[in-house]
């Protein structure tokens, strides 16, 4: 793996990965189209911590430690950013992010 | 050998990346999703690629068993009306800033590299030492013990919050009584008036 | 595997291919083998049930095609090849395709890290454990992606009744796991198997037991607890009665499957059986020693292994096959089981089944793993871990010690969770009617 694929392809991969994330979190109108978005985004995150455990220090385990605690912290946000998006959903009747503006000036 | 891995690495970031494509442009929600979980199996086949097996089976225990299923039921627990418009206005815009940070990111990246450069990663023959699960689980208890406890205190918290967020007052319910219900409640009818 | 190909290859045709061509072959071949056994148990396990749950309910069975109805199964599957393939117009085409397939394929990845007998595993991952129980979730998804791609609102109910259950119920199937993980030190499947070698106690725990492979986890109370709570899980997972509420057939059709037919149809079939199938094999494998029994350690003693290169290779053959043996003689055990559950039990209801799951199970396999790591610390620890007054003991009086301690504190978690839980059911009993009387005005 190392010696056929260098580090930057896989990086540009994830910087990828990341950039669509981001035009899925800003241009979604579905709030859940939101969620997905910011996952992928985390996704990409945690493929660049890997490559870069597995290319530069594979004797240590830090690398996969963050990747772990990066899982952590998506499963939380995905389970409470869900449950915001089903108390939306229940007192607006909708799921779209640009209906949600009684703070609107 | 090489090629292989070289094939294998091309169909798979075209996978990652075409899904993650996907989930970003295709109008069903559910179809988004249904991309999203694609999209996160390329990546757990990375992380094989890259030799992490912890960390992609933990990808798609979690990724694939849990927060996908969560996306799902929540997709079916509302319902979207998002009418004639997928995306916001000002679409373009996040478009523009997407690519403009993929073109800082990725041309001095492509600039810089000599590329098809091997990694050198110690003397020829000799097998790297690769961290595996059994230093993953040493240092959870003793480099990492106090993030590790923060990990689990969040945990906890988020499942605590997601249910106080979501949770519906069981008087609030809207109830459809059962078949056994309403006999009962018959019965219960008939028992006060002839109480009366 | 591997050696085979890369003999006949290299040495005998004198071909000189690269060692990932090998791989790769080997590899294909295995796999083509485990694809073509799956199905093969599908069609038996199928038959078995079905005569037997005719025998516990006074009836016959199948028993017209072939000698006691065994090509039956064939007969059902060409009838199911036959049919026609019907796509309601309101479905969601390519979905409905891809629900069965993603239901299917998850079984078939399982089939790579279960061990079948000794030196006989696919793949010795170390991670085994949680490589089968990760894959194995993945089936939701095409449980949700079907229900959902039906556009039928039974289809939809069963779906989402599906997966509610699977998810909850892999919690205290992977928490029952846990505490098995704990006292073995290891994810992978294979160490697990052999740390069950000993007599009634495990070789791993007293090092001087003789090896009849009979140091089945299920013989320590942490291990027994585990396999109930586990299998009980399994249960629920394989979607078996008293947990077939996804696809009752009284209430809501036939769940997911309901507008499904002919060999997308057979698929969901294929894939419940082949789980039930896989689940009753890693009840064996974890808490029952797998291809452990008596004999085929001292036969694969004298086999040839990388430990052991100068065995007689006709050893190898007989300990596969005792090994094979025992470990199909206690799968298919645990299959009778379950058919002997169905034709016992009534279905519970959803919510009595989430409350099992989520307010007794869970807790109780929560001490279970409390009382793993106190049998951990009695058996294997010493004063390098701090502590030091175990270390005198003999290690037989330190697996009594560990046996009595965990006994003790799973039966007193048995007894308080049960009395804790049935109040509960009172308590929720009562709020019902509460409920019910406010609603309707009746006192």
């Amino acid at each position: 793996m190392t010696r056929a694929i260098p580090l930057e392809a896989v990086l540009v991969v994830a910087a990828a990965l990341f950039c669509i994330g981001l035009f899925g979190a800003l241009s979604r109108r579905n709030l859940i189209g939101v969620l997905m978005g910011i996952e992928l985004m985390l996704n990409s995150a945690n493929i660049n911590l890997v490559a870069f455990w597995r290319y530069l220090e594979p004797r240590f385990i830090t690398g996969p430690t963050f990747a772990i605690f990066v899982i952590t912290v998506a499963a939380a946000e995905a389970a409470v950013g869900l449950a915001m998006i089903i108390a939306i959903y229940r007192s607006w009747n909708t799921v779209n992010a640009d209906s949600v503006d009684s703070l609107k000036g | 050998m090489d090629l292989l891995i070289q094939i294998i690495f091309g169909l798979l970031s075209a996978l990652v990346i075409g899904a993650a494509m996907m989930v970003v442009t295709v109008r069903n929600v559910i179809h988004a999703a249904l991309w999203l979980i694609a999209s996160f199996f390329g990546v757990a086949a990375l992380y094989l690629l890259l030799e992490a097996e912890f960390i992609a089976v933990v990808q798609v225990l979690v990724y694939v068993g849990a927060i996908s299923i969560l996306i799902l039921f929540a997709i079916m627990l509302t319902r979207s009306n998002e009418g004639d418009r997928l995306l916001t206005k000002y679409w373009w815009a996040s478009a523009l800033i997407a690519l403009g940070l993929f073109g800082v990111a990725f041309l001095p990246t492509f600039t810089g590299t000599t590329w098809n450069m091997p990694q050198p990663t110690g003397p020829a023959g000799t097998p790297e030492v690769l961290s595996g699960v059994e230093e993953l689980g040493r240092g959870f208890v003793s480099e990492f013990v106090l993030h590790f406890e923060i990990a689990g205190v969040l945990l906890t918290v988020a499942l605590i919050g997601a249910i106080v967020i979501a949770f519906e007052e069981r008087s609030r319910r809207r109830r459809v009584l059962t078949l056994a219900e309403e006999l009962e409640l018959r019965k219960r009818r008939q028992a006060a008036e002839s109480v009366d | 595997m591997y050696d085979v190909i890369n003999h006949l290859i290299n040495t005998v045709f004198g071909l000189g291919w690269p060692s990932w061509a090998i791989s790769l072959i080997a590899y294909l071949l295995v796999a083509t083998i485990l694809f073509l056994v799956a199905p093969f148990q599908m069609l038996f396990l199928t038959y078995f049930e079905r005569r037997a749950i005719a025998q516990m309910q006074d009836r016959i069975g199948p028993n017209r095609v072939g000698p006691q109805g065994l090509f039956q199964p064939v007969a059902d599957g060409v009838k199911m090849f036959t049919k026609e393939d019907i796509v309601p117009d309101a479905a969601d085409k390519w979905v409905h395709l891809i629900g069965p397939c993603v239901v299917v394929a998850p079984t078939m990845f399982m089939f790579a890290v279960l061990p079948w007998g000794p030196g006989m595993v696919p793949l010795d991952m170390n991670i085994g454990l949680l490589f089968f129980f990760a894959i194995s979730s993945v089936s939701a998804v095409g449980l949700m992606a079907s229900g959902w791609a039906s556009n039928n609102k039974f289809a939809l109910l069963g779906a989402m009744r599906a997966v509610a259950q699977m998810v909850s119920y892999e919690i205290p199937a992977v928490l029952s796991l846990l505490a098995i993980v704990l006292v073995t030190g290891s994810l992978s499947i294979v160490d697990l198997i052999h740390q069950q070698a000993g007599l009634f106690i495990s070789s791993a725990d007293v090092p001087g037991i003789p090896d009849l492979g009979l140091g089945w986890f299920v013989f320590t109370p942490v291990g027994f607890l585990a396999f109930i709570a586990f299998f009980i899980a399994a249960l629920a997972e394989g979607e078996r009665t008293p947990f077939d509420i996804p696809e009752a057939d009284s209430e809501i059709v036939a769940g997911y499957m309901t507008e499904y037919s002919g060999m997308k149809f057979g698929l969901f079939y294929l894939a419940q059986y082949v789980l039930n199938f896989l689940l009753c094999a890693i009840t064996a494998i974890i808490f029952f020693g797998g291809w452990q029994g008596p004999g085929v350690g001292w036969l694969y003693a004298q086999a040839i292994t990388p430990t052991n290169p100068d065995g007689n290779g006709l050893f190898n053959v007989l300990a596969g096959m005792l090994g094979v043996f025992y470990f199909l003689a206690k799968t298919y055990f645990f299959f009778f089981v379950m058919v002997w559950v169905r034709g016992a039990y009534a279905r519970l209801r959803i919510d009595q089944l989430m409350d099992f799951g989520w307010k007794f199970l869970i807790p109780l396999t929560l001490v279970n793993v409390i009382s793993a790591a106190i049998w951990v610390g009695l058996t294997k620890w010493g004063a390098a871990e701090g502590l030091a007054f175990v270390e005198g003991w003999a290690p037989l009086m330190r697996w009594g010690v560990a046996f009595v301690i965990t006994l003790l504190l799973n039966i007193a978690a048995y007894i308080f969770l049960a009395r804790v839980y049935s109040q509960a059911q009172d308590e929720r009993a009562r709020l019902d009617n509460e409920v019910l009387e406010r609603l309707t005005n009746v006192a």
